[in-house]
């Protein structure tokens, strides 16, 4: 390589010369740190009293790594308080957090991300699916998912820099030194100072993750109002349409697979009811076996699937994959049982041992929306409402059997159907009513409130679409194939069901389009134009 | 790609670990293997008047990385955020890579054979039919000095027209004149290291975090330097992100700064908290200034023109004057305006009555805008002749003709038209051709629809410019410029700091850089290369005769060497024998004032208030400025996805107040219409930092162009615009027709005003009495 000879220094010039010309990390090339010692790590400093508001930070960081332009790892916050004169403008420079409990590290079902001894949390490329969850779970919203590598990526402190001696791109491009990297205490931060200087406005509350970041802040009056400089902007979450089929599909053969083993349940058990068929098994299992596979495209690497298995331990994707892997596995066998017509007591177990599983699996699906990064997501509702998807299931089984055995049972089934499908009613009434009264005391009003904006103003007719569908299709439809039945028009049953099933179905993929798109995740203040930056 | 790629790239196979990865950089440690340059090449950044040292990093010829130089003391290693891009606008798709040719009505690449031909034989028709004088040329900051020399030694020698001016006059003209009616001649006094030594810094009109971000750094320091913490005092009508430094916020009313200033000085002649010796040892004019100051500057008076209470004043002039070293800094808060050139005399006037000049961390010191405004002062022959030299001075023409060679006779004996007396020349049809050099008036001059109007008229519109700028896309002929990285010379930063800004890769497609399109051009016109140029060839014999040009003058570049001012990280001027590394501030003890008497003078200026006033249908008071992210015209910047994204458009920041008034929040549209112009469709930002009935919009962008609106009034010594005030209304959706204006209810101290109306009619007094 062709170095023109320079001055007597390189820009690496030693670090102690440097700091005793300016005082300050921020500029050099290289950063002398003192070693870790038992318990120590290494941490971020932001000095808001110091930061300008430059973005140096921002575009360093990506000369650095070499990100394009929208992938950011760093990004500068903006905030207003106060009135004129006694206005503050108030930036929040940030890239990790490096949490010790981190979330993004929790939720990987590859095991991509590791706490190293030295506190980074760095992520682990090669290993990386694409899944994203990492981008949900986090409530800073730091990790982002690059598209043009299929992976998630994150600040890594510059670690392969500070490891020999190097300064991160953001301190040294700071040229208000704001940024600085410190040695700490791992113990005495968590249960002092982490509660004091660990905390700064608008950032979520510091005990989802116990981020490590130190901040060092202007004087704040309490109680004032901050002002967020991308509040005028409200962008719909991405609609994960994929996620969207394959949620919506497993829940429905779940419910199909209750309606299935009840069916054979009550029969073995001698009640004069129709033994269900193999097209009902079929049934039962079919919307999962095309839902699961569906869901490998929302991964920005669909060949590596499978790996979502692997941390069964602490991350309920994991366990999702697994169970409902394992789920639509043993309906398929239990389809090859009705094929065989292998009936009796081991029939019920394998169903007994398949529902059990699905039901699990459709819990862990629930689980992994029950994140504390993301308030909307984050409610009872959400697992109420994945099983209440399932009536779909027995509307699907209800109409097979009126077609298989005309209306000998089938209203018993239909009762079932019609008691789930309320159920279902009952949690989007509460919906309703959640946004209706929000509190505005509460911490997470921001976001619950910028939902409610996006539910009734932005997709208002999604929203009117999915009350009113619901209506009809899982109570009025279904009271009516009741009527029909029970008055032997077992065609015009038929037909009903049909459309009912259809129709519900339509309501419960429109439920879900808004669940994802609605979401606002807690985060970084963000840039007027800009926005916070994520996708 | 092969089906086999796509599917791989699908499925996600290949995470392009490679295009991600870092490797190690024998300078700067670990960089992006992607663009891991092959040779780093150490220069200066070609964006504004800071000036701060970096390295280029070149990988198969072409700029790729853009480094601080940790050892350069104007910013140990740190760049702002437009630095750090600065390699990615040279591949510009607005990058104009063959001289241009208007055929047809289509701007048309063409040869420079051509292109110098058609020109030159317009320029020769025009000026036999209309006088040399009917060429002008508005050239810019953003040349290297040797291009600097060389164009005004061409265009005033060459052309021999002295219509000859530069965007400087848009920026940094009211500090030229300002310090040459204080000091004797032009020239910033103080240097960077002052911010670190000062234990006051008054920054006034300079909003550094926006756009001279590196200076903070220095500002930074001063605590571990001075062991203590400065006093920061901000004067400004805005709460910008410059004033969240201040210890103490001022914030008065628009363009009161003079007045502001002037009570100061008040206040401590009245409390006796001036510096007598240093008044009487270096300064003339002071009984004068301080009769002129106790008869029109008592607190109360401006504490009614400032908007800042008497109280305040008191304390200001007492942190001010009782402080052992105060700097005062300023820019286009102050420069621009039509009192700018005395604004500059009255800070200048505070620090000398409190002896604040010439000493380390006491100086006031103009922040230039611009990479290289200082060269053209120093160099350009626009205000002056090359070397700070009088036009009006038959010694000063004598002597530079002797120096370069020419008859005496060739050197103008009066400066041509300024800037915006060109712009009304034009229109009187007065001038036919116009050569525009490295800037962009489509966009920062003010009152757009006239000057649209007044180039309409011209026979021939030359732009010279490494970039498609939108006065490019008028121009009948385009001269195809190289830009920063492209071409040797020396840039001059705000502390007179002469920086080496080296060649890192040629130049892009066919185009030239500055110095060689002049030495080509001039090669058209007859015996003028020959006079002229005989013996510049390159920008090092051009950089010779600048230092044979500045020789005993002010800015005396006589002791440097490119080699020199690359070993000491750029060289102060004067450099000389006496000083053969520099100069870091002016009119120390032992360093007299280029005044007959080598004084400063005291000058008793005076407070004007504004002549477009907050009034009925127009109640608002705009004020305009820049961005962080955005550099002027945005020609380089708006071409950089990380820097655009953060302000691809302008904004109007409005007080809530005022937004309730008018129906609005964040994010809706309005419009925004004056005497002049209207502007539609800019974006609303509720803000806290601008005060009820002020508004501020940045006037980078082309799309909301809010010099459409700007008022076209001149500080009559600088010629300088007052871009910074004017009147103008807002029209939102609901409140189309804008703000009601509230008349400003007098009272106060000064009893037996009377609030009357005009009800009697002069014409009919005159009858009556008749």
């Amino acid at each position: 390589m062709a170095v023109e000879p320079l001055t007597k220094n390189t820009p690496l010039a030693d670090f102690i010369n440097h700091k005793t010309n300016t005082g300050m990390q921020c500029g050099n090339y290289s950063i002398d740190l003192p070693e870790l010692k038992e318990g120590e790590q290494y941490r971020f400093h932001f000095d808001a009293t110091a930061c300008v508001g430059c973005h140096c930070c921002e575009v360093a960081c990506n000369e650095q790594n070499a990100n394009p332009d929208e992938i950011k790892w760093r990004r500068v916050g903006e905030m207003e308080m106060g009135a004129f004169p006694d206005t503050l403008q108030l930036f929040n420079s940030m890239s990790c957090n490096h949490c010790i409990e981190p979330e993004c590290l929790k939720g990987c079902p590859t095991e991509s991300y590791i706490k190293l001894d030295n506190g980074i949390v760095w992520h682990d490329d090669p290993s990386c699916i694409g899944c994203q969850y990492c981008t949900w779970n986090c409530p800073y919203e730091v990790p982002t998912f690059n598209p043009d590598r299929g992976i998630v990526t994150k600040c890594h402190m510059c670690v392969d820099k500070l490891e020999v001696g190097q300064t991160p791109a953001c301190v040294q491009a700071c040229p208000s030194n704001a940024i600085e990297i410190e040695v700490f205490h791992v113990k005495q931060w968590i249960e002092k100072d982490m509660a004091k200087e660990g905390v700064a406005p608008h950032l979520p509350n510091i005990e989802i993750t116990k981020p490590t970041t130190r901040y060092t802040l202007p004087e704040l009056k309490e109680g004032e109002e901050i002002r967020i400089a991308d509040e005028h902007l409200l962008k719909p979450a991405h609609p994960e349409l994929p996620l969207v089929f394959m949620t919506v599909l497993t829940q429905v053969s779940l419910g199909a697979f209750l309606a299935l083993f009840l069916g054979q349940l009550l029969f073995s058990l001698g009640f004069n009811l129709p033994k269900p068929n193999l097209a009902m098994a079929i049934l039962a299992f079919l919307p999962a076996a095309i839902g699961l596979p569906l869901s490998a495209l929302h991964l920005g690497r669909p060949g590596m699937a499978m790996m979502a298995m692997k941390n069964w331990r602490t991350s309920w994707l994991s366990r999702e994959a697994i169970a409902l892997g394992a789920f639509t596995g043993l309906a398929s066998v239990v389809a090859v049982l009705y094929f065989f017509e292998v009936g009796g007591f081991a029939l019920l177990f394998v169903e007994a041992i398949t529902l059990a599983i699905g039901i699990y699996g459709i819990y862990a699906q629930s689980m992994i929306y029950r994140i504390k990064a993301r308030p909307s997501w984050n409610r009872k509702a959400t697992t109420k409402k994945f099983f209440g998807s399932g009536y779909i299931g027995f509307l699907l089984i209800a109409t097979a059997l009126l077609i298989a055995n005309g209306a000998q049972g089938v209203m018993v089934l239909l009762a079932i159907t019609l008691l789930v499908g309320m159920l279902q009613a009952l949690v989007i009434l509460e919906e309703v009513m959640f946004y209706r009264h929000l509190d505005k005391e509460d911490p997470l009003y921001y976001q619950y409130n910028r939902s409610r904006i996006l539910l009734q103003e932005y997709f208002g007719r999604v929203k009117k679409f999915r009350v009113y569908s619901l209506a009809v299709f899982a109570l009025g439809l279904p009271l009516l194939a009741i009527l029909f039945t029970a008055s032997g028009l077992v065609g015009l049953a038929i037909t009903t069901l049909i459309i009912a099933t259809l129709g519900a179905f339509a309501s419960e993929l429109s439920g879900r389009y808004l669940f994802y798109r609605t979401v606002v995740p807690l985060g970084l203040a963000g840039n007027f134009f800009a926005g916070n930056q994520r996708h | 790609m092969s089906l086999i790629q796509k599917a791989k790239d699908f499925l996600g196979f290949d995470i392009k670990e490679d295009k991600y990865a870092l490797v190690d950089d024998p300078i700067f440690g670990k960089v992006a293997k992607e663009k891991a340059p092959d040779k780093w090449v150490r220069s200066t950044c070609g964006y504004c008047g800071v000036g701060c040292g970096m390295y280029i990093g070149v990988k198969n010829g072409k700029a790729v990385y853009s480094k601080g130089d940790p050892l350069h003391s104007v910013n140990f290693g740190t760049l702002c955020p437009k630095g750090l891009s600065e390699h990615k606008m040279v591949y510009a798709d607005s990058r104009v890579q063959a001289p241009l040719i208007r055929k047809n009505g289509e701007l048309t690449p063409s040869t420079w054979e051509e292109t110098f031909r058609h020109t030159s034989d317009e320029f020769k028709r025009i000026q036999a039919e209309y006088g040399k004088g009917a060429v002008a040329v508005i050239s810019t900051g953003q040349l290297l000095t040797e291009e600097f020399y060389a164009l005004g030694k061409f265009v005033q020698l060459g052309l021999e027209t002295n219509n000859y001016d530069g965007n400087t006059t848009l920026c940094m003209a009211s500090a030229v004149m300002g310090y040459k009616q204080t000091f004797g001649s032009d020239g910033p006094v103080g240097c960077y290291e002052d911010f670190e030594k000062a234990d006051v810094i008054m920054l006034i009109g300079a909003n550094i975090a926006d756009n001279h971000p590196i200076l903070k750094l220095h500002i930074a320091k001063n605590e571990s330097v001075t062991g203590k913490k400065p006093t920061i005092i901000v004067v400004d009508p805005r709460k910008s992100k410059t004033a969240q430094m201040a210890d103490i916020f001022v914030p008065l009313k628009p363009r009161s700064d003079l007045a502001l200033i002037n009570g100061l000085c008040y206040i401590i002649f009245e409390q006796g908290w001036e510096d007598e010796k240093f008044i009487r040892e270096r300064t003339n004019g002071y009984v004068e200034f301080k009769k002129h100051i106790l008869a029109n500057y008592p607190p109360q008076e401006v504490a009614q023109i400032t908007g800042i209470d008497v109280k305040e004043l008191y304390n200001l002039a007492k942190i001010y004057s009782q402080a052992d070293a105060v700097m005062s800094a300023w820019t286009m808060g102050v420069n621009q305006s039509s009192i700018g050139t005395d604004t500059v005399s009255a800070i200048c006037n505070l620090a000398l009555i409190t002896g604040n000049v010439g000493r380390e961390g006491a100086s006031p010191m103009s922040i230039t805008g611009q990479c290289n405004a200082m060269g053209t002062r120093e160099f350009g022959f626009t205000s002056s002749i090359p070397g700070y030299r009088n036009y009006a001075s038959e010694a000063d023409r004598q002597a530079f003709a002797d120096i370069v060679g020419v008859p005496v006779d060739l050197v103008p004996n009066k400066r041509g038209y300024a800037y915006p007396q060109i712009i009304d020349a034009i229109n009187r049809g007065e001038i036919k051709a116009l050569w525009v050099v490295a800037t962009n008036p489509l966009v920062s001059y003010p009152d757009q629809n006239t000057l649209r109007e007044a180039l309409k008229k011209l026979d021939i519109l030359v732009v010279q410019d490494a970039f498609m700028s939108d006065t490019a896309q008028i121009a009948d002929v385009v001269f195809a410029a190289a830009t920063w990285s492209e071409k040797e010379g020396c840039y001059t930063n705000s502390e007179r700091r002469c920086n080496l800004a080296k060649k890192a890769v040629e130049p892009l497609g066919d185009s030239l850089s500055d110095l060689d399109i002049v030495l080509e051009f001039s090669k058209y016109f007859e015996d003028k290369h020959t006079l002229l140029f005989k013996d510049l060839k390159t920008p090092r014999d051009v950089f010779d005769e600048i230092k044979k040009v500045s020789k005993g003058r002010l800015c005396d570049y006589s002791e440097m060497s490119y080699e020199k001012i690359e070993q000491l990280g750029g060289i102060q001027w004067p450099c000389n024998e006496q000083a053969p590394e520099g100069t870091k501030r002016l009119y120390s003890p032992n360093m007299p004032c280029r005044t007959t008497d080598g004084k400063a003078s005291l000058l008793p200026v005076e407070w004007i208030p504004l002549s477009e006033m907050a009034c009925k249908g127009l109640p608002l008071i705009l004020n305009t400025g820049r961005t962080v992210e955005q550099f002027h015209t945005r020609t380089k910047t708006g071409t950089i996805g990380i820097l655009d994204a953060l302000a691809p458009e302008a904004w109007v920041d409005l007080s809530p107040k005022d937004a309730l008034k008018l129906k609005v929040k964040s994010g809706d549209k309005i419009s925004l219409s004056g005497t002049r112009g209207k502007v539609d469709n800019i974006i609303v930002k509720v803000s806290q930092t601008v005060r009820e009935g002020n508004i501020f919009v940045p006037f980078h962008f082309n799309e909301q162009l809010i010099n459409a609106i700007t008022i076209p009034e001149f500080d009559p010594k600088s010629f300088e615009p007052n871009y910074k005030q004017c009147a103008v209304q807002l029209h939102s959706e609901a409140v189309p027709e804008g703000i009601e204006y509230e008349e400003v209810e007098i009272s106060g101290y000064l009893e037996g005003v009377k609030v009357y109306e005009e009800k009697v009619l002069t014409d009919e007094k005159i009858k009556s009495s008749s």
